[in-house]
């Protein structure tokens, strides 16, 4: 239940960023407010990128750890720079990862 | 046509993703129609694969969906004239993709509001049909987690952030983005690294920008 209504807040802002400005606004936006959001995804995928890379999720809350997730996530990088392409990431870097991971065992 | 074949992985990305945080399918699928915003649909599955509270969950998806709050501001000018309705409806399907293409024809003047809606109900589609797909797919993995596909976000992340930093003012914004988001995890309850990163590093990107070059 608690999902359902998480969803529908979710779909309620979303639907909120979208009409408001459609239905409200004639002119131009201010331009801090359009470099301001403009650098909002790379924050976010960063920010995204970071933790799970950098930390692990202990019993006492998140610890600083470094595994196999960040020479993947490298690699990632650098397949992700030269081409551009994510699905080529994502095969790259869980590659390096199952690699990694097999030769612990 | 080429912005249908980018989208479609992404899609069907999300749902393997989405039923591997606890979604059951037909949430999985509620998210893609109602919300429909790609960035955020991922990142939420993230956060309800850890457990974050619901309000997080909202705020951050705010957070990442308020660009469109400047895609519409672009369109309205040109679908002025339309009726409140419609521009209500139009507003429900705006997405990235579906926006560069309708405000390209819209600039070179051949743009229309059917073009629009044609643009946008198609990108919809394509959206909900990869979502099924991936649904499938993600059914065929039982437990995702076993196998590291949780790296799967993370790396997703990775190929949609790297491209964007070869502007050198992105670079920065990343830079303070990671510094912010490590401290927050480390020392911040939740998932509130996230919106700490996401508006203060944003934030300091606006004012490089305006500080320096125009």
């Amino acid at each position: 239940m608690t999902t359902w209504l998480t969803l529908f807040g979710m779909a309620l802002v979303t639907y909120a960023t979208r009409v408001t400005t459609m239905l409200a606004l004639r002119g131009e936006v201010a331009s801090w407010l359009r470099r301001w959001l403009g650098f909002v995804p790379v924050a976010v995928f960063t920010a995204l990128v970071v933790k799970p890379l950098l930390t692990h999720e202990g019993a006492a809350g998140p610890t600083l750890a470094i595994g196999p997730a960040l020479p993947a996530g490298i690699v990632g990088a650098l397949i992700a720079w030269c081409t551009g392409n994510v699905l080529a990431t994502i095969v790259a870097g869980m590659a390096v990862f199952w690699a990694l991971r097999w030769l612990r065992m | 046509m080429p912005l249908w074949l980018g989208a479609a992985p992404f899609g069907a990305i999300y749902a393997v993703s989405a039923l591997g945080a606890g979604l059951t399918p037909a949430q999985t699928l509620a998210m893609s129609l109602l919300v429909f915003a790609g960035a955020s649909q991922f990142t939420a599955a993230g956060l309800f694969a850890a457990g974050a509270a619901p309000l997080q969950i909202v705020l951050t998806t705010l957070v990442i969906n308020a660009r469109h709050a400047l895609l519409a501001a672009s369109l309205a000018p040109f679908v002025r004239g339309a009726r409140p309705t419609t521009k209500a409806l139009l507003a429900f399907q705006l997405t990235d993709e579906s926006y560069a293409i309708g405000i390209q024809r819209f600039l070179e003047g051949k743009g229309s509001l059917a073009y629009q809606f044609g643009s946008n109900i198609s990108m919809y589609l394509i959206w909900q049909c990869s979502t099924i797909a991936g649904m499938l797919l993600g059914a065929l993995i039982p437990s995702p987690a076993a196998y590291g596909l949780d790296l799967v976000f993370p790396l997703t992340f990775i190929g949609l952030l790297v491209p964007l930093l070869r502007e050198r003012v992105s670079a920065v914004v990343a830079a303070l983005a990671a510094g912010l988001a490590l401290a927050g995890a480390l020392l911040l309850p939740g998932s509130w690294y996230l919106l700490l990163a996401g508006i203060v590093a944003s934030a300091a990107g606006a004012l490089i920008t305006r500080n320096g070059r125009r």
